[in-house]
């Protein structure tokens, strides 16, 4: 017989306290490239030549990361001759590019959101990810974010994956079966840009292909505090700033 | 090849002797028997495709070789066609078939070997040839109520970045369903997963209300082609799709890839590469593991357990970082070794976090085993025995909770593993709780490991160069955390794909679930595909 | 009153004698309008003779001519017989209607149209006949009537018929119904002066309990062959699914009521038995409702599983009877009153809604030429008003209030629960567990009726059937009337109750309006019986609202505690209707209010996502109450064969296959042993005879040495 409860209580509080306060624990984040200033136009070069997926441009001697792109390969960290800047934390979700905006919920939704979770060709990082949202760490519920099985009663559909094409069907359908006041939250490179899987017959590049994203969460795979910024940002708890384009490297 | 990715035991050898002399006095000239290549300790050609499955029976049956995969492979004027097979302790034999390109045809072998169903389906649906006497042809990946016939996408005619076909519902189409009891249907999961978050898949659960009399799944909701979109790329593009089509495993999935390739290159890779490889590979068994405790748990809606050993997994995932830069250990295998170096003290701070991890996990384990309700829900649950396991080639804890003992660490070292003592835990039983046990004991092992590696870590360069100049074809293969993963790859010597072929430990397994969920109670359906541990992304690449 | 009653009997015989000449002059086309006026005109005469009967509560009753031999014929309309012909003209009122338009819309040109007619006015003559029967000869002649007439009707158009024997089956039970019946009539004329009703219950009178045992259980389970009472109703699940769609309603809303009729008038009023036969009668009451609602769960066709409901039902009944007979067998009249009014109730409710269901069922049939529940499903978009009127029929019989199924159900639960009147515990006993037999039984006549209703009318077509159009108005009035029927019998149970009275104060010795329906709102010498306190309570409780409008005796049912059990129960579906009412359009008001400024959008059905809900991935039937079997699996013993295919190895299985065979559980504790058992004897008689001359001699010395020791002494 075991005392679970007991168990459980004596384990004390180990969530995490954001969005009230940043969490700082190593390993929460792998961090992300940044725009990264160098010497010379040529190291400038090198370095977006590096980048397996474009996500790098050179601009002179800047270059400029767009992340939607980014699958964090980290040969660009790892390179020797002009290695990138990265920087630590998770605060990434944006507003795609076509967007003015943020168009979050409104405010009834801030207290209680219920998100659809649609894997759309996902590899599984982006998908456990999100799992991760619902352990005692991250503990989304204290935040009134609540999972549903259903997309009638859905408030936010969440898709992860570039939306292989056996999926695209099925997600429209969930779209399609949610009331209309649903926004659309694209969480991880893939589901943004296709990532490493591209354009093909099987892949649509993107859930911005098939429909309309209102927030994009970066990453291969986005840390959960980054899902749940990303959430929070759709909730209007937090608010995004307006990008300019060159700052995210879409050029 | 380099010596030191074909260690072959002395009884091993002995066994290859054995085997190849029963060949020869079995079928004789039918077969050519070609020298070691590409991570093959031999080829065997076979000059009539009709012996097919006499060879296969022969090889599976009678002389305890494991079934592999097939790879289909089109050439200019040919098909190739490899059946693999591994004879545990001396290495994989790798059958051939040459066929000209007319060729629509081919016998099939799933009569002989069960285990070769869906590797059939699959040329079936993706490349056109049809396999004689296989009984279940046809929507397979391509989905036959999306697709039209007539697609065979993984020819060489058919260009991968070509836009979506337009498809069409065909209102005619009705599923397979073989269960005939007055007022049966079928209860649809899926695709998209209701009960909360889980990989997009099909379940058809053929019932006549409340127990389940057979589970069918459908998958390929995932299909992201990774095979076809490979070919054309240089290798360290194709790497990255290696890396990420599943990423739970993505550490043993880029490092079978990355074996081919060194395989192709004839580069041997730093021993102290080697090492560290066998610590991230380890870290990772250790997380996924710990994941799917907490997905056993959950399914048996234990909340503190699986709260808990969800707190030892991000623990892990956060170690992983600390450690790797990524949570999920992307970006960290190269052609030739590893893209970064670890300092000791890092393996040190490691080490804690393991050892934290690990004694975490034996406590829970102690609990979990004076829980009865939670041990009610998983004994005798969706139970496989060892015939079973052994027909359908089942691999990995699940395979080892039947009886199937075999563990490419062992059966097949490489990466160094034969350096390191380590064993292999199996159970007889079979059920849900027999592949839970599996899993605590993997996790044990693995930080067992990870102590021995550091502790033994040598001096030297984690990266060799690793450029591939001649055309050539290789497998790698790893013991990945759900089981056997195989990578056979053929490069131009330009150094781009021309061939990929991965089979994922996932794909093998899936085919074996159906004889778990069979005659089971609708509630304990979660049960069974957690104990199962199966990923869908990593069946569909 | 006799002015009226006597001219419409008359004119009842005179319009089946017309209806009968007219069917077999007229053509085939005329035919359905001939049956459908003349068979509601000839009720509506049955609905006059007996009202008036009822109202005036003094018995019709005039002699016939004499037969030689067995005295006069008389008829004889007491209260006890108007409720059962005022049922039988409402619904027979339904049925004719019902028929009429069936028929018009049968395209078939050879359905026999004229035989079928002539039949069915036969058959309402003799049911008039055996309801007004004064005596035993006019009574069993006409029963006889009524039971081959049964048997032709059944078989009239037998090329429709999968099941031949079901008929034969029939015929032979009814017959041997009627033997049984027959010597109970005897046994108790045997002191008779002569065989009128009257002379019966006097010489039963002077003869012991003990002596009125074998009549009683004679005529008990003679009558329960044609009520379906466990162990003699094997035949009726069969010749209900065997008989032809038109021909059914008849069979579940008048001879399935002959059954309980002949029980009252032979069991309970010509007799006064011991309270034991009433526990013989409630336990086997309770026994067929639960073994009827339990195989009507798990039955996959419309018809039969409507059969087994009527098993249920005639189960509940007899139940209450049971409980009538104990309590008037412990003299408790006021007990005895409230259960016998509640099986009267009963009856009446379910004639009305079980013909109510079998039209439906009839008209979902013929629409989609199917009765199995796995392949119909989404009817109630074809058919929109059908599934009105047949949910209306499903809430009633599974006892949803404001409906009529609930009142005489709780009446019944009611008077089960007064056991605490009772003198022996060993009774009290029974009743308790007979009462927990019977609120399962209301629960899964629950699941039974969501099933059906579920199954036929939600959800998606699951057969390859056409869809058909919802009938037309004039085949739908006949089954909207017997809905209206079953809702007024709900809310009204305060006007039924009295008129029920007149036959129930006969038998039980008391009154059932002064017990249940006290009439509060005006001061009469009732209220007296009552405290003041209470009295008060209930006022101020709102047992009096509406005092100032609503006419007559007020609107709520209300038994006083007895002495034993001094609890009060109370129910008023008249004032929960206007509640519901109320209820309903405050909520409708609301939502209005607050969704104004909503749209309102509609999805297809989700589904996960799949291309298409296809139809074999949707609930069946089966599917649905297989629960019920699994957790009964100790009644139901099934016997599974499992036939499994497979190609290339056991991994590629082709079909499984699990066929499964039930003997129903009557048949295989009763029915197999008693067979097995005079098959023995038969077999061992046809032993003794070996055709050899010094076995014969044997066997007559052996008798003989027999006699000799039996009657040494004298």
């Amino acid at each position: 017989m075991s005392f679970w409860f007991w168990h459980g209580l004596r384990k004390g509080i180990q969530t995490t306290r954001y969005p009230e306060r940043a969490e700082n624990t190593p390993g929460v984040s792998p961090g992300r490239p940044v725009n990264t200033d160098f010497s010379t136009d040529e190291a400038a070069q090198l370095a977006a030549e590096i980048c397996p997926t474009d996500a790098i441009v050179a601009h002179g001697k800047s270059t400029y990361v767009n992340h939607g792109k980014c699958v964090h390969c980290q040969l660009c960290r790892y390179s020797l001759r002009s290695p990138m800047n990265w920087e630590p934390g998770y605060e990434w979700s944006r507003i795609p590019t076509n967007q003015a905006e943020a168009a979050p919920l409104p405010s009834a939704f801030a207290k209680s959101m219920h998100i659809m979770v649609v894997d759309a060709g996902d590899c599984g990082a982006c998908l456990h990810e999100v799992k991760q949202l619902n352990n005692p760490l991250y503990n989304m519920h204290r935040l009134g974010l609540f999972l549903t099985a259903t997309p009638r009663t859905a408030d936010v559909l969440l898709v992860v994956g570039p939306v292989s094409e056996n999926m695209r069907g099925p997600l429209l359908k969930t779209w399609e079966a949610m009331p209309t006041s649903r926004k659309v939250i694209a969480v991880g490179t893939c589901a943004i840009s296709g990532g490493v899987f591209g354009k093909s017959f099987m892949c649509a590049c993107g859930v911005g292909a098939v429909l309309p994203v209102d927030f994009e969460v970066p990453g291969n795979p986005p840390p959960p505090l980054a899902i749940l910024h990303g959430l929070l940002a759709v909730a209007g708890r937090k608010s995004l700033k307006t990008p300019t384009s060159i700052s995210e490297g879409r050029l | 090849m380099p010596a030191s990715s074909s260690p072959i035991a002395g009884d091993g050898t002995s066994a290859l002797i054995d085997l190849a002399a029963a060949l020869e006095e079995r079928f004789g000239i039918e077969i050519a028997k070609g020298p070691a290549n590409g991570g093959f300790v031999f080829t065997l050609s076979l000059f009539k495709p009709s012996l097919l499955p006499a060879l296969c029976k022969f090889m599976f049956w009678e002389h305890g070789c494991l079934f592999g995969g097939i790879t289909a492979e089109e050439q200019a004027a040919r098909w190739e066609m490899h059946y693999a097979f591994l004879l545990p302790g001396a290495g994989w034999i790798d059958v051939e078939l040459s066929l000209p390109i007319e060729t629509t045809s081919l016998p099939s072998i799933v009569a002989e070997v069960h285990a070769a169903d869906w590797h059939e389906r699959e040329i079936e649906d993706m490349f056109g040839i049809r396999f004689e006497n296989h009984p279940r042809l046809g929507d397979f990946i391509l989905h036959d109520q999306i697709w039209r016939e007539g697609i065979e996408p993984m020819r060489k005619s058919f260009a991968a970045g070509r836009p979506p076909l337009e498809h069409k519902v065909d209102r005619e189409w009705q599923p397979l369903l073989i269960v005939g009891d007055p007022g049966s249907f079928a209860m649809p999961v899926g695709p998209v997963y209701e009960g909360g978050i889980g990989e997009s898949l099909h379940f058809l659960l053929e019932t006549v209300g409340e127990d389940v009399i057979r589970a069918v799944p459908r998958l390929f909701y995932k299909y992201r082609a990774v095979e076809k979109i490979a070919e054309g790329r240089t290798i360290l593009d194709a790497l990255l799709l290696a890396e990420r089509f599943a990423a739970t495993s993505a550490f043993a999935h880029s490092l079978a890839f990355c074996q081919a390739v060194e395989r192709i290159g004839a580069v041997e890779v730093p021993r102290r590469a080697a090492a560290l490889r066998v610590l991230l590979a380890e870290l990772e068994r250790m997380r996924h593991h710990a994941g799917a405790i907490t997905a056993i748990c959950e399914s048996t809606a234990l909340a503190v357990s699986s709260a808990q050993v969800a707190i030892i997994e991000e623990n892990l995932l956060r170690a992983s970082c600390v450690f790797a830069r990524h949570r999920y250990l992307f970006g960290l295998n190269t052609p030739g070794g590893l893209n970064c170096e670890f300092g000791l003290e890092q393996c040190k701070e490691l080490l804690v976090a393991v050892d934290k991890a690990e004694s975490d996990l034996r406590l829970l384990e102690k609990r979990l085993r004076f829980s009865s309700s939670f041990l009610d829900r998983l004994e005798d649950v969706g139970a496989v025995t060892g015939e079973s396991a052994r027909d359908l080639n089942l691999v990995g804890p699940v395979g080892r909770a039947s009886a199937q003992n075999c563990d490419l660490r062992k059966a097949c070292p490489y990466s160094g593993y034969g350096r390191y003592a380590f064993e292999v835990p199996s159970e007889t039983e079979g059920d849900g709780y027999a592949r839970l046990r599996v899993l605590f004991a993997e996790a044990t092992q693995s930080a067992k490991l990870m102590h021995q590696v550091c502790a033994a870590l040598e001096e030297g360069p984690v990266r060799v160069s690793c450029q591939v100049q001649r055309a050539g074809a290789a497998l790698g293969w790893t013991e990945a955390p759900r089981g056997a993963a195989l990578h056979w790859l053929r490069v131009s010597d330009e150094g781009i794909v021309e061939r990929y072929r991965a089979v994922t430990p996932s794909f093998n397994n899936w085919l074996g679930f159906h004889v778990a969920a069979e005659d089971f109670a609708f509630q304990d359906f979660p049960i069974i595909l957690a104990t199962f541990g199966l990923s869908a992304t990593e069946c569909d690449r | 009153m006799a002015v009226i009653t006597a001219p419409s009997l008359v004119g009842i015989f005179v319009v089946c004698a017309g209806g009968i000449c007219f069917s077999a002059l007229l053509g085939r086309k005329q035919v359905p309008t001939l049956l459908a006026i003349a068979g509601a005109f000839s009720a509506v005469l049955m609905v006059l003779a007996s009202a008036i009967v009822l109202l005036t509560g003094r018995t019709f009753e005039t002699a016939l001519w004499t037969l030689n031999g067995f005295g006069r014929l008389t008829i004889h309309l007491d209260p006890l017989s108007s409720i059962f012909l005022l049922v039988s003209g409402i619904v027979y009122f339904s049925i004719s209607l019902f028929l009429g338009s069936f028929l018009k819309n049968q395209a078939d040109e050879t359905h026999p149209h004229l035989q079928f007619s002539i039949l069915y006015f036969v058959l309402m003559a003799s049911v008039v006949l055996i309801l007004v029967a004064g005596d035993t000869v006019l009574f069993l002649i006409s029963w006889e009537c009524m039971s081959i007439l049964c048997f032709l009707l059944i078989n009239y158009d037998p090329r429709r018929q999968r099941d031949k024997s079901a008929g034969y089956i029939m015929l032979a039970m009814s017959e041997a119904g009627f033997l049984a019946v027959a010597i109970a009539f005897l046994l108790i004329a045997r002191s008779a002066t002569d065989f009128s009703f009257a002379a019966l219950r006097t010489a039963s009178a002077m003869l012991s309990p003990q002596a009125l045992w074998l009549p009683f259980l004679l005529g008990f389970f003679g009558f329960g062959v044609k009520a379906g009472l466990v162990p003699v109703n094997f035949w009726l699940p069969r010749s209900y699914t065997a008989a032809p769609a038109v021909f059914i309603p008849v069979f579940a809303g008048i001879t399935l009521n002959l059954g309980f009729y002949g029980i009252l008038r032979l069991n309970t009023d010509l007799m006064h038995a011991s309270y034991g036969t009433g526990v013989v009668a409630l336990i086997t009451g309770s026994v067929t409702a639960l073994v009827g609602i339990l195989y009507a769960t798990t039955e996959g066709d419309m018809k039969t599983m409507l059969a087994h409901s009527s098993i249920e039902n005639a189960g509940i009944i007899v139940a209450a009877l049971g409980a009538f007979l104990v309590f008037r067998g412990f003299g408790q009249p006021v007990a005895a009153a409230l259960a016998i009014s509640a099986a009267l109730y009963h009856i009446v409710n379910h004639s009305i809604y079980k013909t109510l269901l079998f039209e439906g069922a009839g008209h979902v049939e013929a629409a989609t030429g199917t009765r199995e529940m796995d392949q119909l499903g989404g009817l109630a978009k074809l058919m929109p008003g059908l599934s009105a009127i047949f949910l209306v029929g499903c809430l009633a019989i599974s006892a949803v209030p404001p409906l009529n199924g609930f009142v005489s159900e709780w009446m019944t639960l009611q008077s089960l629960l007064r056991s605490a009147v009772l003198a022996s515990t060993s009774v009290r006993i029974v009743f308790a567990l007979c009462g927990a037999a019977l609120a399962l039984t209301a629960a899964l006549a629950v699941t039974c009726f969501v099933k059906i209703y579920a199954m036929n009318f939600l959800g998606i077509r699951r057969g390859a059937w056409e869809p058909k159009a919802d009938p037309k108005a004039f085949s739908k009035f006949p089954l909207a009337f017997l809905a209206m029927v079953c809702l007024l019998l709900g809310i009204l149970p305060t006007y039924v109750l009295p008129v029920l009275d007149r036959g129930v104060e006969p038998l039980a010795g008391a009154s059932i309006t002064t017990v249940l329906v006290q009439p509060f709102f005006t001061a009469t010498p009732y209220n007296a019986q009552l405290p003041a306190a209470f009295l008060q309570d209930f006022h101020n409780l709102g047992g009096q609202t509406g005092q100032g409008f609503v006419p007559g005796r007020g609107l709520v049912v209300l038994l006083r505690g007895l002495e034993a059990n001094p609890v009060i129960f109370a129910m008023s579906p008249s004032y929960s209707i206007v509640a519901l009412v109320f209820l309903f359009v405050v909520a409708w008001f609301v939502v209005t209010r607050l969704t104004r400024r909503r749209t309102l959008a509609r999805r297809p059905v989700w589904a996960g996502g799949i291309p298409r809900l296809l139809p074999i991935l949707t609930y069946t039937g089966t599917g649905f109450s297989n629960p019920v079997r699994v957790v009964f699996q100790a009644i139901f013993r099934p016997n599974i064969i499992e036939d499994t295919r497979q190609t290339v190895a056991v991994h590629f299985r082709t079909a499984i296959h699990r066929q499964r065979e039930e003997t129903p559980v009557v048949d295989r504790l009763l029915l197999k042993p008693v067979g097995t058992a005079v098959q023995r004897v038969a077999a061992f008689l046809a032993g003794m005879h070996q055709g050899k001359l010094n076995a014969y001699v044997a066997y007559v010395l052996a008798f003989l040495l027999l006699v000799l020791f039996f009657y040494r002494g004298s």
